[in-house]
Parts: C-alpha cells; structure tokens; sequence
C-alpha cells in the first residue's frame, strides 16, 4: 500500500516539472532584470562567425524533465537529446552540450555562456521579449483526466463538476477560460468549483479517491500519467488552444538561429521529428507552425 | 534501481566530499585570517572583512553560485563549473568560518597578551604559544559544525550541473519514478560523511582531555 502510493505520487513529478518551468520564469526574470539594469551585457553570445572560429555552439539541456530530457544510467536522454542527436549530424559544425538543473539554464542563454538552451521551453509572450524560438519541436495543449468509468466525457460534461489544476499554471488559465465559455454557453452554469494544487500528484490522488470529477493538465503529461496507470485513469477533451515548445537563443543570435532551424525543419520535413514525438510523447504533432517568433 | 543508480550516487559523494574538503582547506586559514584582521582592528582592512563577511552571509549559496558561474564572464572571467563551485564555497565558508575564529578571539583575555608581553614574547611567539592553542581549542565546536553545513550546503553548486549527492539522487528518481529509495540512500551517504568528521572532532577533543586542557 505504501510502496504503491509512493509510486503513483511519483509517476507524476514530471508533471510537476511543468508548472515549475511556468512559473519559475519569475525567479530567472529577477536575476535577467538585474543584469540587464546593471547594463553587464558586455558578453554577448557568441554570433555565427565566432561559433564558427570556436569550432562548436554551446547548449545546455535539462537532466530530469522527463519525458524531454533526462539522464539514464548516467547518460543523457529523451526527446530533446535524441532530436539534438539528429542536429549534430546535419551540421558541419559540432555541439557541445551541457547537462544542468532547469533555473541554471535560462540565465545561461541571457548571459551569453550558452548559445542556446535545448530543452522544453514552453514559448510564451514574455520569454518573446528576452528570447529567439527555433521552429517548435513539440505541442503542449492541455486536456482533462478523469477517472476510468466516468460519466465525463466532453468539455460540456464538466458543468457542475469539480475540476482541479496547478496554481499559477498556464493550465489553470485555461481552465478559468473554459469556466467563462461555459458560463456564456450554458446561461450561468459553469464548472462548480476549480481547486488549485500545489502539485499534480495531489490533483491526481483527489481524482482517484473522488474529491475531483477532472484533472486539467497538459496532454503530454496526461499521456504519461494515463501509461502509468491505466487501471485508474483515463484521457478526457481539449481544454485549452495549443501552446508550443522550442528551444530558446539569446535574441539577435540570428545566425545560429537560422542553423538550427536550418536543421531541425530538416529534421522535420523527413518525418524523423514525428517518429521522435511518437516515440517519446505517443503523438505527433504535423500541424505546428514554422516560426512562433 | 538498479546498480548504476547507487554508483552514480556515490559519485556524487566523491564529489560532495571533495568540494568540500577543498573549500574548507582554503576557507578555515582563511577564515582566520580574516579574523585576525577585524581583531587587530587594522584600519580599511578591517572595514573590507566586514563588509565581505556580512555580504557573502546575506547571499544564498545557489544565488552566490548563479553569480559566480553567469555574472563573472561579464567582467572577462569565465570559470568553468567545477572552479566556480570551488570558488562558491570557499567564499562561503571564509565568512562563516571568520565568524568562528572571531568569537573566540573576542573572548580571548587581553591581560594575557600584555603579560606575555612582559615576558617579552614577541608577536609570533605571542600568538604561537598564548593565543593560537586557545582560540583553537574555543573554535573547535563552531568549526566542525561549519564543516558540517559546508557538507549539506554543496547541493547548491547543482545549478551549474555539478552532480553532487542530491543532484545524482535526483537525476535517478526523475528517471525511475520512484524517488524514495535513491533518497534514502542519498541520506545514508551524508549521514556517513557526517559521521566520520564528528569522529575527527571527537578524536580532536579527547587529545586535548588527555593534555588536560578540557
């Protein structure tokens, strides 16, 4: 009983790791603010021509964001590794890659140490201001999970229900979006009440034992949720519009940007990127964008 | 887990264990030094500890990491991860390791400087035979527990992607799911660190029983 509760409640800590990356922009801004007042940026990342005489670009990935990225067996792996894998080997130009915790990475890009943070960095309005995107490598939309057996199906089945998400995540923007069309669609009558949660593997347990009729997340962290437990959980609708993952460069590096974008819509075009999306997330994502800059 | 999740963990401890080592190799001398300098009241220098004392004691270890790693390429400095957690933590530990020296030097009796004086001592011998072998003996509860913090204080260094102890924990726990066991190992591991280094304090403290000086 124990050993089984331990399990289910750490299945999830990658979902865990979503939020974090929302939310945690607000800590890394303090230290990008800082150093922007400060006017330090004497360094700047190293420009195509400069790559080009060091003889590599300097990434720095994530090493316990699964599925993305994450280090097995003391090797670095997942989506982003294997698709940066791919990237080395259509370009002249080598890579060196650096393995580090998620709030050293950002910070690595704005001041220059780093090239280019290849990892899941879920492109938003803000980070826009600070960062150049690579053409998406991957979709996050976020969906609701109910528990296996239950009468909710659609988004409308959640009027009258109670649904939770991660506090101050973008999926429980979405889900407030949603209560409000609900409203409008169903003459006042929307989601009864929306619990906020510190943590996912919480929000799951609160579906399990009944206190949650939903649970709103993104699809990717839904389907690993779902994979590991498919005897208590099931997938339910779309709930908000999609939102994109990218890797992130210093904004101006134009020329290492086209590079990789060089390489990766390659990468795209001859299917490889969708077989690693199937392989890693269980779906893929033909419909993104070319550019979300 | 499987066998190579407990050997990275260990490595991580080798890494936790040198790190710490080398910082407080580097940090205790220095930490005296420092102390020395507010003691004799030297004029500037004494300001200039201050002030870096109460710096490096308000900035968190991660932050002073961040700044250390990131800030100082700005300034035409770029050190690689492990030079710049080196460099966290010894500027780290100086501080708190200044603090210790200085308190016990604060309650060093002065009268038994002026008659070593009378004796006439000089100001190496002063120091030498009067109050180094005191101060020692005062600082050495305050500075194994340093030590101790230092060891439980280099996860910080993470950030930079150094796989110290918790971060090799970490890594293991994301991958399999099962966060527990790799934690409870993790903690076994520091639990034994600790254990050795009290042993050396115990090992320290009953020398000076025997000499009869506690």
């Amino acid at each position: 009983m124990f050993l089984r509760s331990v399990k289910s409640s750490a299945s999830q800590s990658s979902s865990h790791a979503w939020k974090r990356k929302i939310v945690k922009l607000t800590g890394f801004g303090v230290l990008a603010s800082v150093l922007t007042v400060a006017q330090l940026h004497i360094v700047l990342a190293a420009s195509l021509d400069e790559v080009k005489s060091r003889g590599y670009i300097a990434v720095a990935t994530e090493d316990d964001f699964k599925p993305f990225e994450f280090v097995e067996n003391g090797t670095p792996t997942g989506f982003d590794t294997e698709l940066l894998g791919l990237v080395k080997k259509k370009m002249s130009i080598d890579i060196k890659q650096d393995i580090m915790p998620w709030p050293g990475i950002l910070p690595g890009v704005t001041t220059g140490k780093y090239e280019a943070a290849v990892t899941a960095v879920l492109v938003t309005t803000e980070r826009k201001g600070t960062f150049d995107f690579t053409t998406p490598v991957a979709e996050s939309t976020t969906y609701f999970a109910t528990k296996k057996g239950s009468s909710v199906k659609s988004v409308d089945d959640l009027v009258g229900k109670v649904v939770g998400a991660q506090t101050g995540s973008a999926m429980l923007g979405d889900l407030k979006a949603l209560d409000s069309d609900l409203k409008k669609k169903h003459g006042g009558n929307g989601i009864k009440e929306i619990v906020e949660y510190q943590s996912y593997p919480e929000a799951y347990q609160d579906v399990g034992n009944g206190r949650l009729d939903a649970v709103a997340n993104t699809q990717i962290n839904l389907n690993s949720l779902i994979q590991t437990r498919p005897d208590m959980f099931v997938l339910g609708a779309k709930v908000g519009s999609p939102v994109y993952i990218a890797w992130a460069l210093k904004k101006g590096n134009t020329g290492v940007l086209q590079l990789l974008n060089g390489a990766l819509l390659d990468i795209r075009k001859s299917g490889a990127m969708y077989q690693l999306q199937k392989k890693w997330f269980g779906a893929t994502f033909e419909s993104m964008p070319q550019s979300v800059n | 887990m499987n066998a190579n999740d407990y050997f990275s963990i260990l490595q991580g401890a080798l890494l936790t264990v040198s790190l710490s080592i080398v910082s407080l190799i580097i940090g205790i001398p220095l930490g005296l030094g420092l102390a020395l300098i507010r003691w004799a009241k030297l004029p500037l220098l004494k300001d200039l500890a201050h002030v870096y004392v109460n710096l490096i004691r308000s900035c968190p270890t991660v932050t002073l990491v961040l700044l250390i790693y990131y800030a100082l390429p700005e300034f035409g400095v770029s050190l690689n991860p492990l030079p710049a957690a080196v460099l966290a933590l010894t500027l780290s530990t100086t501080a708190f390791n200044c603090e210790v020296w200085r308190s016990a030097l604060v309650e060093f009796p002065k009268d038994q400087l002026d008659a070593a004086y009378a004796l006439g001592l000089n100001q190496i011998n002063r120091m030498r035979l009067i109050v180094f072998p005191q101060i020692w003996r005062a600082s050495l509860p305050g500075l194994f527990n340093e030590i101790t913090l230092q060891i439980k204080s280099t996860p910080a260094v993470a950030v930079i992607g150094i796989v110290e102890i918790t971060r090799a924990a970490l890594r293991v726990g994301s991958n399999t799911y099962e966060p527990l066991p790799p934690f409870i190992f993790a903690l076994l591991i520091y639990s034994a660190i600790v254990f050795v280094f009290l042993k050396l304090q115990k090992y320290f403290e009953l020398q000076m029983k025997e000499k009869g000086y506690l």
